[in-house]
């Protein structure tokens, strides 16, 4: 399986594509998502391994009930809905299991993630800070923030109200301000 | 060290950790026999025995156990499986009252697994006096597992605890899990469904708010 | 950092940089799509399948009739809202019935052999072997069950194991396989 050369065709025509029965037109889709949607699950979940499980879930749910994307040309928004939702799944089974919320340095220092060489201080202050805040105001924050989605598309993505979603981007908004005051006083 | 003995000693500290009754007077259970390895075979055996003891149901420890061997797993991943199932069976016959049958008993489990309080099995146990619990609890355990949030899960269980019978729950469940591969987000599936059954269904219901209820949470 | 607004500025900033996963990722994803059924296999099976199950099929298959439809085959349950027939949205479920029997269905078309393998058959491969029903790759078998929640899964050529795709998920892949759970209550 080469790498599958999709420019040009858009998400709706591969999707026909894969319903028509080929199968490896989705690797297109997932050549295509696969790091804009990582991004999300990786500061969501706070390191790689979980972000890659989340991530492949996703995209194998979204294979299997692709019948279902009604509109195929928002392919793309109808998959981070369902990695939304797997972000949260699997993010409350791993706190319940280590109790972890905290953003582990030295693992981070591992994680093969390939953004800008040299991460400094304060990037990771950002990111430990982000991993601190409750998963509920977290997952807002990113999608009004990093994602750019308006509160509309964030409650249909959620199911949480216009103002709830504003209190938690709120609230997601001081707590970060909170600890990396804290960080800079130490 | 040979690479039996490292298992081994690994095995058998969970066993140590165990209040068990000492492995030579343990009862062996036919079916793990030939299927797992003397020293987890010991160590399951001795979970059994106390389970027993305590008059819990041990046919899902040892189903758990059957379960690891099939699959491969290592010995100690199977003891400790079927230890935390020991846990849950124990909290959950607590909460559900001693008098609860086996099927009830292992679905609160579930439900516990999936994150539910011991105080919420109590509750719906309090709700819905007349009928088993066997399939409202496994229902928030199955929410829970398409994605729907605990807190939203309880919240919908126990609002229908007094109002829906078991097809009512297994058709509330069947419903959400259809909304949710259709692409609603869980919460939304669920707000829906459960007003539905409001003002149809059910005539003793109380539906959750659409954003899923805030229930009281411990400090 | 934090005095003004330009500590957020910043903060998004940093998130906004982008994560890479490799070509792997991508093998490992259509490896496992690959692997199970596809998006297809309901579109163009589900007819098949519909008309199997609202017919009754020869002696060898349980009894059901139009009826008992379980929650470990409700295949129904995956289909649009558009696509449903109002006699099998209304089937009565069979797994509120202490003492059922409950039909359990997979699609495999490039399967050699399938077994329901779970909690009620001890997890014995050889206990209830699946059999090949039409030639679209669709694998039946019917168990009786008294009340109680199961987890089980299809063991497909011996080896393959697959989650039931039309009952909940295990809450937790215990042992590193995905698995299904289906719950009888009480009479």
């Amino acid at each position: 399986m080469g790498i599958y050369d999709v420019k040009g065709e858009s998400d709706a025509a591969l999707v026909e594509r894969v319903l028509a029965g080929e199968t490896d037109a989705y690797a297109g889709l997932v050549a295509r998502y696969r790091d804009r949607l990582g991004r999300y699950a990786v500061r969501m979940l706070g390191n790689v391994a979980d972000a890659e499980e989340a991530l492949q879930d996703a995209f194998v749910r979204g294979y299997r009930s692709l019948a279902r994307c009604t509109d195929a040309d928002r392919f793309g928004a109808w998959l981070f809905g369902i990695l939304v939702n797997r972000c949260r799944t699997l993010g409350k089974q791993r706190a319940r299991r280590h109790n972890l919320v905290v953003f582990d340095e030295p693992a981070v220092a591992k994680a093969a993630v390939a953004h800008s060489a040299d991460r400094d201080a304060t990037r990771e202050a950002i990111e430990w800070a982000v991993a601190q805040i409750s998963a509920t105001n977290r997952e807002a924050f990113l999608l009004k923030y990093v994602e750019e989605l308006s509160y509309d598309e964030m409650t249909v993505i959620t199911g949480a109200s216009v103002s709830a979603l504003k209190m938690r981007v709120a609230r997601a908004r001081e707590d970060l301000r909170r600890l990396l005051a804290e960080v800079e006083r130490d | 060290m040979r690479p039996g003995a490292s298992q081994l000693i690994s095995v058998l500290a969970l066993v140590a950790g165990l209040n068990a009754v000492a492995v030579t007077a343990v009862a062996q259970e036919p079916r793990l026999r030939d299927r797992l390895l003397e020293p987890t075979r010991i160590a399951v055996d001795a979970i059994l025995d106390s389970a027993h003891a305590e008059g819990l149901p041990t046919e899902p420890l040892v189903d758990r156990a059957l379960e690891g061997a099939s699959k491969g797993a290592a010995g100690d991943r199977i003891v400790a499986a079927v230890q935390r199932l020991w846990g849950e069976l124990r909290t959950a016959r607590i909460s559900l009252g001693l008098g609860s049958s086996a099927p009830e008993i292992v679905a609160g489990a579930s439900a516990l697994r999936a994150g539910a309080d011991p105080d919420d099995l109590t509750r719906l146990r309090e709700l819905r006096t007349r009928q088993s619990l066997t399939v409202a609890s496994a229902t928030l355990a199955d929410l829970v597992a398409v994605g729907v949030p605990v807190d939203t899960a309880v919240a919908a269980v126990i609002a229908l605890a007094e109002g829906a019978d078991d097809a009512d729950y297994l058709a509330f469940r069947r419903n959400v899990e259809r909304d949710i591969a259709l692409g609603a987000s869980p919460v939304t599936a669920l707000g829906v469904r459960l007003g539905a059954a409001a003002a149809g269904a059910f005539s003793n219901v109380e539906p959750a708010s659409s954003q899923g209820s805030q229930r009281p949470r411990k400090p | 950092m934090t005095e003004g607004n330009g500590w957020l500025d910043r903060a998004i900033e940093a998130l906004k940089e982008p994560v890479q996963f490799g070509d792997a990722f991508d093998r490992h994803v259509m490896a496992e799509i690959e692997a199970g059924p596809g998006p297809r296999a309901w579109s163009s099976r589900f007819w098949t399948i519909l008309d199997w199950l609202r017919r009754g099929r020869p002696v060898s298959v349980s009894p059901l009739g139009g009826l008992a439809l379980a929650a470990g085959i409700a295949l129904v349950a995956l289909l649009g809202q558009d696509m449903l027939e109002p006699e099998v949205q209304g089937a009565p479920v069979a797994a509120t019935v202490d003492g059922s029997v409950v039909q359990f269905v997979i699609v495999e078309p490039a399967a050699t052999a399938v077994s329901l393998v779970g909690d009620f058959n001890d997890w014995s491969a050889a206990a209830n072997p699946m059999q090949r029903v039409e030639g679209n790759g669709v694998w039946s078998v019917t168990i009786p069950l008294t009340a109680g929640r199961y987890r089980y899964a299809f063991l497909v050529n011996g080896s393959i194991w697959l989650s039931d795709p039309s009952a909940p998920p295990t809450l937790d892949d215990e042992f590193g396989r995905p698995g299904s759970v289906v719950t009888i209550g009480e009479s």
